[in-house]
């Protein structure tokens, strides 16, 4: 199957975190299925348009994360993704999110307490006004 | 690391108006690797030695690892295939045909099949003599020739050139289906940005007779970048793999770098995110390198 990932030449975000960040939440997100096989490690590169030094990267990394699995002479499947573990994944991204946004607010020197408000009033405006999801 | 395919060590070759090399050279098993450089910077010679078309004046040229100072033996050279630069005259006056039959009685590895595949695709009509052909039709008949016998090292010299952009598309293609086969490797030389974009995991840049080195072409994306930070050349200053830095406004500062993945690494353990980042076009990037500025990871 092709895969979704779209690459943004002019971030500052070097080519395999790209790729691996968005796989990642592909497949976590259960939009790529369990047992899904991937294009082969070339035919991947060609459409990303980038080498596959990269994409074998990509494919190690996560394999190494339990996400995808690799069967010699077959290719590269995606793994089975628990619901604990799953959960496990959500969690940890929006800690990461939440961690980008704090540095955020520390690079423009917000203190503890105003980025707390901050933090408290979006959470409301997204729960609150709009409903949340 | 892969083993080796080709490897050049202290190779020299003396032109009538120039010297190429010396060079050193290690072209790993498995990867397309693009030859980028100015006209007359080596690229043909480079490829010619590859082929033994040409023999080297000094040093020592090893094809899997043996070296062969005399003559290739058949059993190496049936897996090679080279569309040169200059096409044979010798072939001029024979039709597809009669030049397919010419050359499968070379190649014991030589499938009918898949040539026939391929000049149906590429649309070149068969019964023509060579030399009636035009540019494109010829360097088209050139690459299914070369791919027809499948061979383990493709060696491909402009192979674009006269291409019309279909054509162009359907052998970008047909390089990407010869590359599933893992152990398949690609040596071409190109002036066109948007091929090394497309194919290339290695670059190798030649100027002047000189090899300048070969580095991973997405480290060369990845670390080529013009950024944008608030603050002023202070900062900049501090910062690796500066090329030229600009004063944008007060609190503004623009700079051109050769090493972001480490000026990431500085300004964000400094708190200083990025305003805005920028690639750099591959052209800007081989010609700042032209101009003896190292990329970083870069082999020599």
């Amino acid at each position: 199957m092709r895969i979704p990932i779209q690459i943004n030449e002019n971030s500052a975000e070097p080519l395999y975190h790209q790729i691996e960040t968005q796989l990642r939440s592909l497949i976590i997100s259960g939009q790529i299925e369990e047992g899904t096989l991937l294009p082969s490690i070339r035919e991947f590169a060609g459409n990303l348009n980038c080498s596959v030094i990269t994409v074998r990267r990509v494919y190690s990394d996560l394999e190494n994360e339990g996400l995808l699995r690799t069967r010699q002479g077959t290719g590269t499947f995606v793994a089975g993704v628990g619901d604990q573990a799953r959960e496990h994944y959500k969690r940890d991204a929006v800690i990461e999110a939440l961690r980008i946004a704090v540095d955020k607010g520390i690079a423009v020197q917000f203190s503890e307490d105003e980025l707390r408000e901050l933090f408290m009033e979006v959470v409301r405006e997204k729960y609150e006004t709009k409903g949340g999801r | 690391m892969e083993p080796s395919v080709i490897e050049f060590r202290n190779v020299m070759k003396r032109r009538r108006t120039k010297t190429i090399g010396p060079i050193q050279l290690s072209i790993p098993q498995g990867y397309i690797v693009a030859l980028v450089g100015p006209n007359g910077s080596g690229k043909s010679t480079v490829l010619n030695m590859m082929m033994q078309t040409v023999f080297p004046d000094e040093g020592e040229i090893t094809w899997f690892g043996e070296s062969y100072p005399r003559e290739l033996p058949i059993s190496i050279r049936k897996d090679m295939g080279f569309v040169p630069e200059q096409l044979s005259a010798e072939e001029q006056h024979m039709t597809v045909d009669e030049a397919a039959n010419f050359r499968a009685s070379w190649y014991d590895n030589w499938d009918g099949y898949f040539f026939d595949e391929l000049l149906s695709r590429f649309d070149v009509p068969r019964g023509v003599k060579l030399r009636k052909m035009s540019k494109g039709e010829r360097r088209k008949f050139e690459i299914a020739a070369a791919l027809a016998p499948r061979p383990k090292l493709l060696l491909l010299d402009e192979p674009s050139s006269g291409l019309d952009p279909f054509a162009w598309k359907l052998m970008i293609d047909q390089l990407h289906k010869v590359m599933k086969s893992m152990d398949t490797t690609i040596v071409l030389s190109t002036h066109i940005v948007d091929e090394i974009r497309r194919l290339a995991d290695y670059v190798i840049l030649m100027h002047h007779g000189k090899l300048m080195g070969m580095v991973e072409k997405d480290s060369l994306l990845d670390n080529w970048k013009e950024c944008w930070i608030q603050g002023d050349a202070s900062i900049v200053e501090e910062l690796p793999g500066i090329l030229s830095s600009r004063q944008e406004s007060t609190n503004t500062i623009s700079f051109i770098t050769t090493e972001c993945l480490e000026v990431e690494k500085i300004l964000q353990s400094a708190g200083i995110p990025f305003i805005q980042t920028r690639s750099l076009e591959l052209d800007e990037v081989l010609r700042i390198w032209i101009d003896g500025n190292i990329p970083a990871n870069v082999q020599k």
